[in-house]
């Protein structure tokens, strides 16, 4: 059932501070991990459904009382529910033996799974009002996980991100308003279709302005970027998994594109907007990155670069543009979320994430660093790993719509991301290994396991992308090639 | 007429008591009053929605969140007197008033609109049967409050292992 990737995380995260009285790991671990599971295999049993249908309506009565629990599925929201079911299951897992040294695991698993919940529910929701509230569910269980270790550094990051995310959500609620008071409706068909009988060019134009500000926030585009460095290497290594390789795509680059292409419809002016901005993200950030110590720090800024690709493709507009956008979101989000728990590892291996101070750990830890190496490859764009396809295919999407000048510039930018992911390798895992950490060892084994399984998905995806992307990302990027044809098929 | 303009009074005057409160508690409950004359606004202006969603998010919602907060935060932090909130909030009001009444009501006017019927129903009815949705994540807001105040104000001892 579609609404169980809400009502399950949702119920199990009630339930667990309960349970956490009793049981403080064991039965925790379990019952989100396997919650966790549940939710993947669902998304992959509903596959097929949508290659036949390309949309199920769903709604649910209440004891046989009509009430409206309508939910959308199309091939994009299912690719979106089965990229944050994959990924926060790997990220569940690392935190098995990750929160040994925190901590009270039964209110870190509740609110991840509020933060999922909150994710799925946003991405399932045809209304642009229950989109603004499944944001802040999400919203508000991410700044708690942010501050969870409560340390100064935690608790002014998780502020931070506070404050700018409710700027941003402000700017959100403001369009929804407008909207609101021109056609009267909330729902995505009816205010496509009002806003294509009221044909307000500059009016839809001030609120697509406002989406691009509060989702640009939320997606931290430059130059609305500036929370992002603090917050993501601030929070524990899986919540800077979720919120790098999942909920900055979620709740910005889905919500946009998914009210841009398939309420507003997108426009030549839309598309060149966030086209611009796509690439001085994907530019500036990967600069930035550049000139980091820290890690985790280098990873926040690659994130801002990497989402300026998504953003460059799926502004493309093309089909293949579109389609190279999301290969390139559950490359990222595969990726990305390996090397924030692979810093995590380092960091519980080392107690340090500063590249001045490690060096040569490959010969002590293979696992990390081969994982590690793995993953920047691939966000990097080498063949044949992941990210190679789906950059090779927002290039050639360039090329083919003669963008010359992005496609050029997206080449520069993968050059330099090539560059400090090199530079991590460089200073910490190659040349000679210094004496204090002649005594270190391997990250325990969940953590292990789940850096090798995001490992091995960067590779089998970039070994047999075909099926993949015939399978998950064609339906998604046909469904948001309609634009609004879509959401008016619905019927709802 | 009358009533209208009563409860926009009490909406100013809660709204500014908010501010202007140094114990948190009567702020927080100034607020919600403050919200519950907004909903009311929003019932007599014929859009129950919005209602709902003021009286159900705000001042239900978010006072329960802040209550709880204020209930586990210690009083060992005396927060200072700020000269510049008594004196910032009335000029930002003022301003807000100028540029309301310059600009814009005649910008809302050219904003095109669809011709659409009133929306009806009682609070229940719109909540539970036309925006149950709204409901399910207003739980989840709700859950996201109360797991974030029991994390973030958790105790040492709860972290021993099992």
């Amino acid at each position: 059932m579609i609404l169980s990737f809400i009502v399950i995380p949702l119920s199990i995260a009630a339930l667990l501070p309960l349970i956490g009285k009793f049981s403080k790991k064991l039965i925790p671990d379990l019952l989100t991990n396997a919650a966790l599971a549940f939710l993947l295999l669902n998304s992959i049993l509903l596959v097929k459904p949508i290659l036949n249908q390309e949309a199920i309506i769903q709604n649910v009565n209440w004891f046989g009382e009509k009430i409206n629990l309508q939910v959308a599925l199309d091939g994009f929201n299912l690719f979106m529910l089965f990229t944050i079911s994959l990924v926060s299951l790997c990220i569940s897992l690392f935190s098995i033996d990750y929160l040994e040294h925190y901590g009270h695991k039964a209110g870190f698993y509740a609110l991840l799974l509020v933060m999922i919940a909150g994710m799925n529910g946003l991405v399932l929701v045809p209304d642009l009002f229950s989109i603004y509230l499944f944001l802040e569910v999400a919203a508000i269980s991410s700044y708690a996980l942010v501050a969870f270790g409560l340390g100064y550094d935690e608790l002014e990051a998780s502020f931070k991100y506070l404050m700018l995310s409710v700027v941003a959500s402000a700017f959100v609620l403001l369009s929804i308003t407008i909207i609101f008071g021109m056609t009267g409706s909330l729902s995505f068909q009816a205010v496509a279709q009002g806003l294509q009988d009221l044909n307000a060019r500059y009016v839809i134009g001030v609120c697509a302005a406002f989406f691009i500000m509060g989702f640009g926030l939320k997606a931290a585009l430059v130059p609305f970027h500036a929370w992002l460095p603090d917050a993501h290497p601030s929070a524990p290594a899986p919540i800077s998994a979720m919120l790098s390789g999942l909920l900055i795509k979620v709740s910005g680059i889905y919500a946009l594109f998914r009210i841009t292409f398939s309420v507003f419809g997108v426009t030549p002016l839309l598309s060149q907007v966030l086209m611009a901005l796509g690439t001085v993200s994907m530019v500036v950030a990967a600069l930035l990155a550049l000139g980091q110590k820290d890690i985790k720090r280098m990873l926040a800024y690659s994130s801002i670069s990497q989402v300026g690709y998504v953003v460059l493709g799926l502004a493309l507009g093309t089909p293949l543009g579109i389609a190279g956008g999301l290969f390139h979101l559950f490359n990222h989000a595969v990726a990305k979320g390996l090397l924030f728990l692979n810093s995590g590892s380092i960091q519980h291996i080392t107690g340090t994430r500063n590249l001045e101070e490690l060096g040569g750990l490959g010969k002590r830890v293979p696992i990390t660093a081969g994982t590690n190496l793995v993953g920047a490859l691939s966000i990097a764009g080498v063949p044949p790993l992941a990210g190679f396809w789906s950059k090779l295919i927002i290039i050639i999407a360039l090329i083919q719509a003669k963008q010359l000048g992005y496609a050029l510039v997206a080449i520069l930018a993968s050059i330099l991301t090539l560059w400090y992911y090199l530079l991590i390798q460089r200073k910490a895992f190659f040349g000679k290994i210094s004496e204090k950490w002649s005594k270190i060892k391997e990250a325990p084994f969940w953590m292990s396991a789940a850096n090798i399984i995001l490992a091995l998905i960067c590779i089998l995806v970039g070994v047999f992308f075909t099926p993949l992307f015939k399978t998950w990302i064609s339906p998604a990027a046909q469904a948001l090639a309609r634009g609004i044809q879509q959401v008016l098929m619905w019927g709802i | 007429m009358v009533i209208q303009v009563l409860l926009l009074c009490g909406l100013i005057i809660f709204s500014g008591l908010a501010i202007l409160f140094k114990d948190l508690l009567k702020a927080a409950l100034s607020l919600a009053v403050a919200s519950l004359f907004l909903g009311i606004v929003f019932f007599r202006l014929n859009a129950p929605y919005a209602g709902v969603f003021e009286i159900s998010v705000v001042a239900g919602l978010i006072t329960v969140l802040f209550i709880l907060t204020i209930a586990l935060t210690k009083k060992d932090g005396e927060v200072e007197d700020s000269k510049l909130v008594k004196v910032a909030f009335p000029l930002f009001f003022i301003i807000f008033l100028i540029i309301d009444g310059l600009v814009m009501k005649s910008l809302l006017l050219k904003v095109p609109t669809l011709p659409s019927g009133p929306e009806t129903g009682s609070f229940g009815e719109v909540l539970w049967k036309q925006r149950t949705f709204d409901l399910v994540a207003q739980i989840g807001v709700i859950l996201a409050g109360v797991l974030a105040v029991l994390v973030l104000f958790r105790k040492k001892e709860d972290d021993k292992d099992e």
